[in-house]
């Protein structure tokens, strides 16, 4: 399946010879993504599809520090060689453009190679196969919850990258995906309401994993019920309350709020930077509270090198609530203030990498104890844990957030935003359930709100993120649960 | 790509005992050339200078026991091999199984030379208009700029089994400037506008970022009549709109209206809102030849007065819903949307004291449902038909009870295709 790139050997060489010859630097990044899919809605198979991404993409910088790119969709020696000369040739003529001037760290060689799975397995999924058993599984969840509309999807999808650069530096790796989702539809008297459940894996076999599937249906079962109340539940009041979110929510504060605006290629205009700085050692946070970014083995975004050639470093953003570490590539690190953590990852070949997050959390260095699976927390759960630890007693009501659906950050003002699946009020007597609203305001206020933590850290609330319009898997989490004081600049959105 | 290798495969094609007998192919070449600038800095690292050649063909066969493959021809593939290999994907979808015979294409046009030398290489206009955006930047004493230009060329062919071949060629142009990280604008169509209407909607973006300067303070909480600028409307109510038009959602009971709300005399949308396009128009970017599955573009009507015409179809969910397949959607520039008469924007101006410019979290939305709760971290207050410094809060309401509001107006906004909106809406300050 990885052929195409084992057999770059020798090109990766002489390319790189090259670009020395010709006086540029040189990082050249090789992809091949082979992607299955299959959907199944209401008994039927809807689509299957199998689909590979592969291409080279030529990165180089002049002598004089202009930087360019080009990309192609083959691995065609001759092909390439033009294509690195045509490159050059576009950089070195781009007089009039005003282009900046690259000012990157110095890289050490590596070499190194990461496959941590047997492609042979992703080649081996049998689609037909797959979705036999996605109608068996929908049948399963449809019994469970009859009512809602269903779609059950299952993805695999092996991402191999090779990248090559003029020092000699030579590092290949995959990285593995699998998805299963459902998507439940219910309708009501007020209208339709769709709720989402995802279940990842490396394993391209996890549709016939029995934990795997286990796992998935309670999921699944979780997210079909909500979906057939969802409809004719009211709106929640909009404002400032105490809150409880869950661990995929308190991944989308990391991540929003925290992670892109310390990013490095943003400082200049981060609210995390001054003077294009990051801001290490400013308190943002509760001293027991740290945001921590790394590649995790197994994960949705595990990713051992960056697509510049460097290795993945653990990143600690925040650390006992001060700014620490900002997420970095070669072209940023130095003039950003912070040390090279390798962040850089490009969607494909064809895009320029950028510094991204991979697994991003919440660490409490005090949590207090939520025996059981995460599952294992339905509302009612969640109410008894805050009244056994005393919540109530400081806040008559908390306003609990489940769920996460996506959000956006503006780094630049520092305002977040994230979309929660469902919201509950809990007090003393019991639960109420409402429409779900937006959870938005500012990343200062929201990390400095966070109070207790409950549980051991889950980190597999999976995603992707779209920063400057590049896709790339984002995954993270923290503590089953965390509670978040009121904050005048944080708020919830909602119609009453 | 180039079609004949793949044309002369398909007969040859066998695989578990099975031939491939109806089928269609859609290939297509093309090279980009694009540029983005970061906090000032014009095709750094993050941002470069870049060129993109691509070459692939997507198609569907049909074979000879009914099963159908989906799939795309990357450049480096062996056709015969690619498509014997695809087999073991096959699968049942009747409706699915079917493909387009000749019909007569309308002369679109698409094409701008210009345009595809600059997608070659030539980066003279895009160096002009950098430069102007330079001297604005400078002028205004904005801290930082953010922004990208580019150009695309390509060449298409369809080909069926049932006797349609047909081809396009289309050009691509673009530019996107956000001002210190916040307001933020840009241009797409086939061609470059002219550079009157470049600057002019450069001043506006400028005027803009000028007004988002000064804050104010918040204003209270509660229901205002809050104008949304047209980049909202496209990127909520008008995508939440074609969302549930669409005729898998449709017929997947995914969407908030069911097969039966299409056609009907009821209105599901206030009396006097339509929804049409037409993709014949030169040079817009939501302009095409032939959808992906090789129906003619034409004007189509999915929305009228207030009643819901038809889904967005492809063959297959029009043969699942009984009706015809329909032109797409590509691009808002080509699409009608609101009603006939607007409001001049001076006039809504002095009927609203909050416009918002842009919202976060448009994806993480339900859009069946309707119900949305959007950050509007740029917005502006409105006093007396002007404006009066900087809000940030929060809009929250639900889009198909707005698109029936009586109290809802269409606005003409200068520069834009797509109308602004004036309704009561809940905004919450921070």
């Amino acid at each position: 399946m990885l052929e195409p790139l084992e057999r770059l050997d020798d090109l990766g060489s002489e390319m790189a010879r090259a670009a020395r010859d010709a006086g540029v630097r040189l990082i050249w990044r090789n992809q091949l993504r082979t992607s299955k899919r299959s959907v199944v809605r209401q008994g039927k198979i809807e689509g299957n599809a199998a689909s590979t991404l592969s291409g080279h993409g030529v990165q180089v910088v002049t002598a004089d520090g202009r930087v360019a790119l080009a990309s192609r969709d083959d691995f065609e020696p001759d092909e390439a060689r033009k294509l690195l000369q045509r490159v050059i040739a576009t950089a070195t003529g781009a007089e009039r453009l005003g282009l900046q001037a690259a000012d990157a760290a110095a890289l050490e060689p590596l070499t190194g190679r990461e496959i941590p799975v047997d492609p042979a397995a992703f080649d081996a999924v049998d689609l037909p196969r797959i979705g036999a058993r996605l109608q068996e599984l929908e049948k399963e969840i449809a019994g469970r919850v009859p009512g809602p509309t269903l779609s059950v999807s299952f993805r695999s999808e092996l991402d191999a990258w090779r990248v090559f650069r003029d020092d000699g530096t030579d590092v290949f790796f995959a990285m593995p995906r699998c998805v299963l989702g459902m998507r439940a539809t219910g309708s009501g008297d007020a209208g339709r309401h769709g709720v989402s459940a995802t279940l990842f894996s490396p394993n391209p076999d996890m549709p016939f994993d029995d934990g795997q599937v286990e796992l998935f249906l309670r999921r699944a079962t979780q997210a079909a019920r909500l979906a057939t109340v969802l409809p004719d539940a009211p709106n929640h009041a909009a404002g400032s309350f105490p809150l409880v979110i869950d661990y995929a929510l308190a991944k989308g504060l990391a991540h929003e709020a925290f992670g892109h605006a310390s990013e490095a290629d943003g400082f200049r205009s981060s609210i995390l930077a001054e003077n294009g700085k990051f801001k290490v050692g400013e308190q943002v946070g509760p001293e027991n509270i740290s945001i921590v970014d790394e590649p995790v083995d197994g994960d949705h975004a595990w990713q051992p090198f960056s697509a510049n050639g460097v290795r993945r470093e653990r990143t600690e953003i925040v650390r006992g609530g001060r700014l620490l570490d900002g997420l970095s590539d070669p072209w940023s690190a130095q003039a950003g203030g912070v040390r090279l953590t390798g962040a850089g990852r490009a969607e494909t070949f064809r895009s320029a990498p950028q510094p991204r997050m991979t697994n991003i959390r919440i660490e409490s260095s005090e949590p207090l104890a939520a025996p059981g699976a995460f599952e294992d927390y339905g509302p009612e759960e969640v109410r008894e844990l805050l009244a056994t630890s005393g919540v109530f007693k400081r806040h008559p009501k908390v306003v609990y957030l489940s769920g996460y659906t996506g959000g956006q950050v503006n780094t630049a003002g520092g305002d977040f935003v994230f979309h929660c699946k469902a919201i509950y009020d809990l007090d003393e007597k019991g639960v109420s359930l409402y429409k779900p609203a937006i959870f938005s305001g500012s990343m200062f206020g929201a990390l400095q709100s966070v109070r207790e933590a409950y549980g051991p850290l889950l980190l597999d609330a999976i995603g992707y993120c779209g920063k400057w319009g590049q896709q790339v898997p984002s995954s993270g989490g923290s503590h089953y649960f965390l509670v978040l004081e009121p904050h005048e600049s944080v708020g919830l959105g909602g119609r009453e | 790509m180039k079609l004949e290798p793949v044309l002369e495969a398909i007969p040859q094609v066998r695989a578990e005992g099975q031939t491939v007998v109806t089928w269609q192919v859609h290939g297509t070449e093309s090279r980009r050339l694009s540029l983005g600038i970061k906090d000032r800095e014009a095709g750094n690292a993050h941002a470069p200078l870049s060129l993109a050649e691509a070459s692939s063909a997507r198609y569907l066969l049909v074979w000879s026991d009914g099963k159908i493959c989906r799939g795309t021809l990357e450049r480096h593939q062996d056709p015969r091999a690619a498509f014997e290999e695809a087999r073991a994907t096959a699968y049942d979808d009747p409706d699915a199984a079917h493909v387009l015979g000749p019909d007569a294409f309308a002369d679109v046009l698409l094409w701008d030379d210009s345009t595809a030398a600059i997608a070659g290489g030539d980066t003279a206009l895009i160096a002009d208009r950098l430069a102007h955006v330079r001297e604005l930047i400078a002028a205004a004493g904005a801290k930082t700029w953010s922004g990208s230009f580019s150009a695309g060329a390509s060449d298409s062919r369809l080909v069926t089994s049932n006797g349609l071949d047909t081809t396009s060629r289309g050009t691509s142009f673009g530019w996107f400037v956000n001002v210190d990280g916040e307001a933020g604008d840009g241009f797409g169509a086939r061609r470059p506008e002219s550079d009157e209407d470049f600057r002019a909607r450069l001043a506006q973006l400028m005027e803009t970022a000028a007004n988002l300067a000064t804050d104010t303070p918040p204003i209270e909480a509660g229901t205002h009549r809050v104008l949304l600028h047209p980049r909202v409307v496209e990127s909520y109510m008008l995508s939440t709109l074609m969302q549930n038009i669409d005729g898998s959602a449709v017929a997947h009971q995914e969407s908030a209206f069911n097969r039966d709300d299409f056609g009907s005399d009821a209105p599901k949308l206030r009396h006097d809102i339509g929804l049409s396009i037409d993709p014949l128009q030169p040079y817009k970017a939501g302009s095409y030849r032939f959808t992906g599955y090789g129906l003619p573009a034409a004007p189509c009507t999915f929305v009228e007065n207030g009643r819901l015409v038809q889904p967005i179809l492809d063959i297959k969910y029009g043969r699942r819903l009984g009706l015809k397949p329909t032109p797409v959607p590509f691009g808002p520039d080509a699409a009608s949307f609101g009603t006939p008469d607007r409001m001049a924007y001076e006039d809504a101006l002095k009927q609203t004291d909050v416009m918002v410019l842009s919202v976060l979290g448009v994806h993480t939305q339900d859009r069946i449902s309707g119900d949305f709760s959007l950050s509007a971290p740029l917005a502006l207050a409105i006093r007396q038909g002007h404006a009066a410094g900087r809000l940030r809060g929060t809009i929250s309401g639900n889009a198909w009870e707005t698109l029936n509001s009586p109290e809802l107006t269409f606005v003409d906004v200068p520069h834009e295709v797509t109308p602004g909106m004036l309704f009561p809406c809940r905004f919450d300050a921070r």
